[in-house]
């Protein structure tokens, strides 16, 4: 045929002379990538959601002098089975009537927020700080500023002891020079307790405030302050919003944990300084009552439960995860 | 039947005026040099959740042949490398390489190679030990190897680079060590993605034509995917231009610019002036056209099979309309406009003549032949002729 | 006008910068000189005393939950990293399977659970499962090294994912193209590349298994004591001098870490300056042929 007829010839009709394509299915995963898949899922289901499962289980049981002590949720009498839910331990948590649970629940709740407010107004100038800096000076200040969280906690902790103590190096100073006439009570107290979240925390907030700080368009700013703005709205409108995953990251880090804050409320709190990881440990540990603990985690479970999933899901978002 | 495009079906009447081949410049088309076929693609489809990035297309490749998928971004032809490379995995149908369907295959299996677009050299390995690394994975002993290391070095030029790193070498140098590379384990065809993609302009246009080559001089098959037309009408024997998942035209370089087969291709490659005409009537050896933008009609030397008065499209490339201050004598083929704007590039001008209808033609002129036909400058009234045989009837 | 500004903000810097680093290294401080101090009354100072570093080396018990605390910690750390970096390819480079998010969901939540609820959570596991796989009802070494694993491994897949991510896919895929398989690819190319990450890993799931009291006195059995186990209960009891010594000890150690740590990154900058120039001396003489 000649070459001219291409010029005029119909071009294959795509959707007409074509069958239309078949329809495939999401592509499977071959049979190697599921075993690969399959090693961490399983140790995670294994060692993670099935103890869960068990927290909530026992939760519904009451204790008992057995081995293991508690009463077994299912049990066969005359040949039927029978499920028993006891929800003493939930009515305990929740009706008690000094509301000892309720207020612990509550106190946590506020010290965890308290204490990411601070570890955020302290840490967002270090993070500037340390962003700001040369790349020379930055690694070692970033080691330096990490190192302390290297070491033991508990023994970080245990040196704020022998710090705030009524005769401790605090207040010996401020003895010895005369602006006090008697030694301060810090330790036991709420205010020593914030001290050592703050404390122990503050690299959790520092780190990813630094990291999306330093993901900063700083042609922005520049922008900001070329168009007349001043340095403090500068700050709030151009820098503080680009670093908004930052800051959610590291409040996330530092309040759901802190939460269920055992040791430092322990060491450096007081009588009043109950937290709920405290009242955990304690109905664990000295009441040995298990399921009441269990009932107890599970309703911090579900106080975190909304905070953890939106950390979760802006993760994603965030390309994180 | 036609030689060179293959997707398109014929139903025309028309007599040949020339045969095929005898377009000057034309290499001869594979079948007539009786090359045998290497990769034959039928039916390969790509679906993804909501769109088909490729549809149901058929290609054959043939021994020796450098064979050029151009496209713009997003028309398939990535997905399709892709596929023919083992990294995707097609909805439907079948390539053939050698006889032998490798659609199962994963890619560490199939006797080709590809060189990327990023050159992706590994970077913890020395430039020898990176040409060596496919030959490793053959087992092949290890005197074989060093002696084709040496081979594939010599032949794009690195002889004195064996043992550097990657980081240490420039563009231009990293894309010659891609290409030997993949040229080691002399593959029955070799795949190229966006090859000059990553080198700046005038690096470009030196290693199109070294590239091809060294391609032709190891005699290896290739097919290359590109945007860049020039590159694709440069170094490639053969095109094929592809739109959404599917090919619009293929056949050499000379053809799909002389001959486009749709207004796609047409408008694809170079420049083109464009008129939605009528057709008035047509003869066995003549078609009369009536156009909206100019009060002549285009005459034709060849019949049209379509019936009188259905619209239809002319195109005409710019360097084939004659610009002149001179009425034409002829009746047809020519129109009459205003040159609005002249872009000087040095070797040739394009001048942009509106026409009364508003519409403007360019017309591209080299500048020695300026004197010839008298200077045209701004706001010259001038008039614009072609031959018959410059327009080019697509009817979609 | 221009220096004013630049010097005050370098002044806010510096003092910031300052204050935070007092307020870190002042506790840890403290602890180092009064482990000098003769008196066992840990904050009176009577005099410069080596005797607690010596009663520390005669401290059996301390030393026990040391070594208890090393060898879990190694443990760990070496099982956390290789499920680390199963679960990071998982993430990274296997398209969507079934159970994804869930997946994601196990992976991460560790990290930001308080360690009183992970805690429990392992022992009830342990507890149930004792009737049936008999090594969980003498809780011990391998109780504590599962526990530690479970939540360390969190922290070992994102450190390891977001090195992960930075690969360029088209190298594995080059190698897979000339012929390398699966296997082949992710020892030859991919664990050479995220070696860094494999490494801070690592260091990251040991220091985490060492630190760890609240999990591992909830999993722990009478003959496991570990190091933080044992400094909690000395510590509740009252101060202890022995513990400053082992505190101290604790911090020299890290520090010589962190200084090597710091010697190869600026070892592998240096390295990055030379090659950068190296390139640029590459490419003129390029331009220069052409």
């Amino acid at each position: 045929m000649s070459v001219f007829s291409a010029n005029i010839v119909k071009k294959s009709s795509p959707k007409g002379h074509k069958p239309p394509p078949r329809f495939v299915p999401q592509e499977k995963n071959s049979f190697k990538e599921r075993i690969i898949i399959f090693i961490p899922y399983l140790w995670m289901v294994l060692f993670f959601l099935i103890p869960f499962l068990i927290i909530f289980k026992i939760s519904f049981s009451v204790t008992e002098i057995a081995i293991p002590p508690y009463s077994p949720l299912v049990t066969f009498e005359e040949g039927a089975m029978q499920i028993i839910l006891h929800l003493e331990n939930y009515t305990n948590i929740f009706l008690d009537p000094d509301g000892t649970y309720m207020r612990s629940y509550l106190k946590s709740i506020e010290v965890a927020s308290i204490s990411t407010l601070l570890c955020l107004i302290i840490g967002y100038p270090v993070a500037m700080a340390l962003a700001s800096c040369k790349s020379t000076t930055r690694n070692i200040l970033f080691i330096l500023i990490i190192m302390p969280s290297w070491t033991s906690f508990v023994v970080r902790i245990y040196a704020w002891m022998t710090i705030l103590k009524k005769d401790g190096i605090i207040n010996d100073i401020l003895m010895s020079l005369g602006i006090i006439d008697e030694p301060i009570h810090m330790l036991q107290t709420d205010f020593a307790v914030y001290i050592g979240i703050v404390y122990c925390y503050l690299p959790y907030m520092v780190l990813p405030l630094f990291s999306s700080l330093m993901k900063v368009d700083y042609s922005l700013i520049e922008a900001a302050q070329d168009l007349g703005c001043r340095p403090i709205k500068t700050f709030f409108k151009a820098l503080v919003p680009q670093t908004k995953s930052g800051i959610i990251a590291g409040s996330m880090l530092v309040f759901i944990p802190a939460i269920g804050e055992y040791v430092i409320p322990e060491l450096l709190g007081g009588k009043d300084s109950i937290l709920i990881g405290r009242i955990l440990w304690q109905e664990f540990f000295n009441n040995r009552d298990w399921p009441l603990a269990s009932a107890v985690a599970i309703t911090m479970l579900s106080i975190m439960a909304i905070p953890i999933i939106l950390f979760f899901k802006y993760q994603r978002k965030q390309g994180e995860l | 039947m036609e030689n060179s495009t293959e997707t398109t079906p014929l139903k025309t009447s028309v007599k040949q005026v020339h045969r095929p081949g005898e377009l000057p410049g034309q290499k001869a088309s594979p079948i007539e040099q009786n090359k045998k076929p290497i990769l034959e693609i039928k039916g390969l489809t790509k679906n993804f959740n909501n769109f088909t990035a490729v549809n149901n297309v058929d290609l054959t490749i043939y021994e020796g042949e450098i064979f050029a998928l151009l496209g713009s971004s997003g028309c398939g032809k990535s997905t399709l490398l892709r596929m023919l490379a083992g990294f995707e995995k097609p909805s439907d149908g079948h390539i053939i390489l050698d006889g032998n369907d490798i659609v199962d295959l994963p890619p560490y299996k199939r006797t080709l190679n590809m060189m990327f677009q990023s050159y992706a050299l590994f970077p913890y390995m020395t430039v020898g030990q990176n040409i060596a690394f496919g030959l490793k994975q053959e087992k092949m002993p290890r005197n074989e190897i060093s002696k084709r290391v040496e081979k594939m070095l010599k032949l794009v030029h690195m002889e004195d680079y064996v043992d550097r790193r990657p980081y240490q070498l420039s563009g231009g140098q990293r894309q010659r060590v891609a290409l030997a590379r993949s040229l080691a384990k002399e593959p029955r065809l070799l795949l190229l993605d966006e090859p000059m993609g990553a080198l700046d302009k005038k690096l470009r246009e030196q290693m199109r034509l070294e590239l091809v080559d060294i391609i032709n001089s190891v005699g290896v098959t290739c097919l290359m995917v590109t945007h860049d037309q020039e590159e694709a009408m440069t170094m490639a024997d053969r095109i094929a231009i592809m739109d959404r998942g599917e090919f619009v035209q293929i056949g050499g370089p000379r053809e799909i610019y002389e001959n486009p087969n749709c207004r796609f291709s047409a408008e694809f490659i170079g420049q083109v002036n464009m008129f939605d005409c009528i057709l008035t009537k047509s003869d066995v050896k003549h078609s009369l056209i009536a156009c909206n933008d100019f009060p002549r009609p285009i005459e034709l030397l060849h019949d049209i099979d379509i019936a009188d008065g259905m619209p239809i499209s002319i195109a005409m490339r710019p360097e084939k309309v004659y610009i002149s201050h001179d009425e034409p004598e002829e009746e047809t083929n020519w129109c009459a406009g205003t040159v609005e704007n002249i872009a000087y590039l040095g070797d040739i001008s394009i001048y942009y003549v509106r026409l009364p209808s508003g519409k403007i033609i360019t017309s591209t002129l080299p500048n020695v032949d300026r004197f010839n036909v008298g200077f045209p400058t701004w706001d010259d009234k001038v008039y614009l002729s072609w031959d018959p045989e410059s327009c080019i009837a697509l009817t979609f | 006008m221009l220096f004013n500004k630049f010097s005050k903000i370098a002044l806010a810097r510096f003092f910031t910068l300052a204050l935070v680093l007092v307020f870190l290294y002042m506790p840890i401080m403290t602890l180092i000189v009064y482990s000098f101090n003769e008196s066992k009354m840990v904050t009176v100072w009577t005099g410069f005393s080596l005797k607690w570093y010596e009663a520390l080396l005669h401290n059996d018990a301390i030393i026990n939950a040391v070594g208890i605390s090393l060898l879990i910690g190694f443990m760990t750390a070496i099982t956390a990293v290789i499920i680390g970096t199963i679960a990071a390819f998982v993430i990274v480079r296997i398209k969507k399977f079934t159970g994804e998010t869930a997946f994601l969901l196990f992976i991460t939540a560790p990290m930001i659970l308080p360690e009183v609820i992970t805690g429990l959570a392992l022992l009830l596991l342990f507890v149930t499962l004792s009737d049936v796989i008999p090594v969980f009802s003498d809780r011990g070494i391998i109780t504590i090294w599962i526990a530690h694993v479970t939540f360390c491994s969190a922290y070992a897949t994102v450190v390891i994912r977001s090195r992960f991510v930075e690969l360029d896919v088209s190298i594995e895929e080059a190698a897979m193209d000339l012929g390398a398989g699966p296997m082949k690819v992710f020892f030859v190319i991919i664990l050479p590349a995220i070696m860094p990450a494999e490494v801070a890993a690592f260091l990251l799931s040991f220091t985490l298994s060492m630190d760890d009291l609240v999990i591992a006195s909830f999993v722990a059995g009478p003959d496991s004591t570990t190091m933080p186990m044992l400094i909690f209960s000395s510590v509740r009891r009252g101060l202890s001098p022995e513990i400053n010594a082992l505190a101290s000890v604790i911090v020299l150690v890290v520090s010589f870490f962190a200084f090597i740590f710091w010697l190869t990154t600026v070892r592998k900058q240096r390295r990055k300056e030379r090659n950068r120039q190296l390139v640029a001396m590459a490419k003129s003489n390029e331009n220069k042929i052409i």
